[in-house]
C-alpha cells in the first residue's frame, strides 16, 4: 500500500525545548492510533502535518506533496483540533456552510454537504441553536462534522474522545470506524489507551517527543506484558485473601495498603489473575468492593517501556 | 485555491461581526459624536446667541473628535483583532486548514472590518452632521463640505486599520502598542514643527481637510495648530501608497509566522 503520510527525520523545537525529534512515520490509509502521555509530542506531530507549524527540520510531505502553505492540499484534508473552540456566536448550521465556503463549494452544495454532515454526527436537530448553547458532546461531534463535512481523503482527530461521557464516545468511535470503511486515512491520537485499542490495532506510541514503538497494538502489549502489573483489591478480608494468592505462582510482592482493607500485589500474568481471582474471592466468602489496576495507565506504561 | 476565497473570508466575518458584541460596542463609542452634537444641540437652545454657529461647530468639535479619536479606537480595536482574535479564541485553525490561502483570510476579514467601521463611521459623521446643521440641510455646500470630511475620516480609517492589522500579525501586546502609536505618537507628533510631523498618518489627513487649503481654520481649530499642509493629491498618494504597504506587509508576516496557540 502506498503512503498517504510520509515524515522524514522530523523535529520541532519551540525556542530551547524540544516538541518532536527525529519522527520519520510512513501512515498508510485506515486507522492509525497515535498514541502518548500528555506532552509527548502528539499535538505537535498533529500540528506539523496539517500544516499549522513548520518543522525546524525534516520533510513532511501529504499524498506526495509538502503541506506548509500548500493550500491545494488542504482541501484533501480534515482536521479536528483538540481545543475547545469556536465561533460561540454562530448556530451549528452557520458554522458549518461558513467554513464549507471557504472551500469554494456552489451554495447548493455547500448546503447538501452541510446537511450531511449534521445528519452523520446525530447533530440535524440541533443545527440552528448557537453554538454556544451546546453540550460538550455535542460540540466534540461538531469539531468531527466540520473535519469531515467537505469529504477529505484525510481526517486527522486530536484527541477527539476528550471530556465525552462513554455514550458520547461510543458515537464518536462509530463515526471513526465509519470512515475506515469509506477507505479513508484517519489518525486519531490520544492520551488513553483503551480508546485506541477500541478504534485500532495500528498504533505509534510516542514520548518526549520520539517514536518508541510503532506497528500492531498486539506487539505493544506484548511489550508492556513483560512488566509486572499492580493490581489492587479492596475487600473485606485483605488478610485472608493475601494467604489465598501466596501460593500462586503468578502473584509476586504482595503488599497491605494504603488502608486498611486493601491489597496490593504484582503480577506479570493480568490474564491468568483476572481468571481465578473472581473464583477465588467467591469460594472464600471476601466481599470486593472495588478491583483497580493502578499502573494501567499510559504513563505507568510508558515508565516501564522507557525503563524508568 | 477556491476563486472566491477571499468573498468566502469577507463573507464569513461580516457575518460573524454582525451578531458580535464588540460591534454592539462599538457602534455605541462611534454613537459618541451624535451625544456631543446633541450636547451643544441643547446648548444653543439656551444660548441662542453663541457666537459659533453650527458649520463651524461641527468642523472642529465633531471632526476634530472623530479623526484624533474615534477612526483611531475603531481602527486601533478592529485592526489588531485581525489575527489576535483568532488565537485567543483559538480559532484560527478552522481557518488555516481550508483550501484558502493566507493573504485571502487577511484581506477578506480586514475589507469586512473595513465595510463595519466605514458604516459605524458614516452613520456617526451624518446623523451629528444633521443635528449640528438641522437649518442649513437644504445648502449643498454644507453636504459637499460634510461629505469631503467624511472622505478624510474613510482615508484615516483605512490606512490605520492597515497599520494596525501589521501590527496584530507579529506582536502579542499590540493593543498596548497602538495605544502607545496613536495617543502617542501620532497625537503628539502631528504638532511638531518642520518635516517631523509627516512621519504621521495624521498629518497627512490633516493636509486634506478644507481648512489646511483655504487658510480659514475656523475660530477653534487646533487641528491646524503648526500644521505645515502636505498637497492634497502627495497627501492621498501618501495614504493609499501606506495603506497598501502595510497590508501587503501584514499578509507577508501572516503567511511566514506560526502561530502558537497558548496554553
Amino acid at each position: 500500500m502506498t503512503a498517504v503520510i510520509r515524515t522524514q527525520s522530523l523535529s520541532k523545537w519551540y525556542g530551547n525545548v524540544l516538541g518532536l525529534s527525529d519522527v520519520s512515520l510512513e501512515i498508510e490509509p485506515g486507522i492509525t492510533g497515535l498514541l502518548g502521555p500528555n506532552g509527548a509530542g502528539k499535538s505537535t506531530f498533529l500540528k506539523l502535518i496539517t500544516g499549522q507549524i513548520k518543522p525546524s527540520i525534516g520533510t513532511v510531505s501529504i499524498l506526495a506533496e509538502p503541506i506548509w502553505n500548500n493550500v491545494r492540499t488542504f482541501a484533501k484534508l480534515g482536521f479536528c483540533p483538540e481545543q475547545d473552540s469556536f465561533y460561540e456566536d454562530m448556530t451549528g448550521w452557520e458554522f458549518l456552510t461558513r467554513l464549507l465556503s471557504l472551500h469554494g463549494f456552489s451554495a447548493a452544495e455547500i448546503e447538501a454537504r452541510a446537511e450531511r454532515a449534521l445528519r452523520f454526527v446525530e447533530l440535524a436537530k440541533d443545527k440552528d441553536r448557537l453554538i454556544r448553547g451546546y453540550s460538550r458532546g455535542m460540540r466534540q461531534r461538531l469539531k468531527v462534522a466540520q473535519a469531515v463535512a467537505h469529504d477529505p481523503q484525510i481526517i486527522i482527530l486530536d484527541e477527539p474522545l476528550n471530556g465525552l461521557d462513554p455514550l458520547g464516545k461510543r458515537k464518536v468511535i462509530r463515526l471513526i470506524k465509519d470512515f475506515k470503511e469509506a477507505g479513508k486515512t484517519v489518525i486519531v491520537s490520544s492520551h488513553v489507551l483503551p480508546e485506541i485499542e477500541a478504534l485500532t490495532r495500528s498504533i505509534v506510541l510516542l514520548h518526549q517527543g520520539k517514536i518508541l514503538a510503532q506497528g500492531d497494538i498486539h506487539y505493544i502489549r506484548d511489550l508492556i506484558d513483560k512488566h509486572p502489573h499492580k493490581i489492587s483489591v479492596m475487600c473485606s478480608n485483605p488478610r485472608r485473601l493475601a494467604a489465598r494468592l501466596v501460593g500462586e505462582p503468578s502473584v509476586q510482592n504482595i503488599q497491605f495498603g494504603p488502608g486498611p482493607e486493601t491489597i496490593v500485589f504484582e503480577t506479570r500474568d493480568r490474564d491468568v489473575i483476572f481468571g481465578f481471582l473472581p473464583r477465588l474471592v467467591v469460594d472464600n466468602a471476601i466481599d470486593v468492593e472495588e478491583i483497580t489496576s493502578p499502573d494501567d495507565n499510559l504513563q505507568a506504561v510508558f515508565d516501564y517501556l522507557t525503563g524508568k | 485555491m477556491p476563486r472566491n476565497a477571499l468573498r468566502s473570508v469577507f463573507s464569513f466575518f461580516f457575518f460573524i461581526g454582525r451578531k458580535a458584541r464588540k460591534t454592539r460596542v462599538f457602534f455605541l463609542i462611534s454613537g459618541l459624536p451624535v451625544l456631543v452634537a446633541l450636547v451643544i444641540r441643547a446648548s444653543r437652545l439656551f444660548a441662542p446667541r453663541l457666537p459659533v454657529d453650527g458649520p463651524s461647530l461641527f468642523n472642529n468639535v465633531i471632526m476634530a473628535f472623530d479623526l484624533q479619536f474615534l477612526i483611531l479606537v475603531l481602527a486601533l480595536f478592529y485592526g489588531t483583532s485581525i489575527v489576535s482574535e483568532e488565537l485567543e479564541g483559538k480559532t484560527l485553525t478552522y481557518l488555516t486548514t481550508r483550501p484558502a490561502d493566507k493573504t485571502a483570510i487577511v484581506l477578506g476579514k480586514y475589507a469586512a472590518y473595513g465595510l463595519f467601521l466605514l458604516i459605524m463611521l458614516t452613520a456617526s459623521v451624518v446623523l451629528s452632521f444633521v443635528v449640528m446643521n438641522i437649518e442649513r440641510l437644504a445648502d449643498p455646500d454644507a453636504w459637499t463640505d460634510m461629505l469631503g470630511g467624511l472622505g478624510v475620516l474613510a482615508l484615516g480609517l483605512l490606512a490605520y486599520l492597515a497599520f494596525f492589522t501589521l501590527i496584530g500579525t507579529f506582536l502579542k501586546k499590540s493593543v498596548l502598542f497602538g495605544l502607545f502609536f496613536s495617543f502617542g505618537w501620532e497625537n503628539v507628533v502631528q504638532y511638531f514643527p518642520g518635516s517631523t510631523q509627516k512621519f504621521t498618518l495624521m498629518h497627512y489627513l490633516k493636509s486634506l481637510l478644507p481648512a489646511a487649503s483655504t487658510g480659514s481654520p475656523g475660530k477653534l481649530s487646533f487641528l491646524m495648530v503648526g500644521l505645515q499642509p502636505s498637497p492634497a493629491a502627495a497627501s492621498i498618494a501618501t495614504l493609499l501608497v501606506l495603506t497598501a504597504g502595510f497590508l501587503t506587509a501584514a499578509c507577508l508576516v501572516f503567511n511566514r509566522k506560526e502561530y502558537i496557540f497558548e496554553e
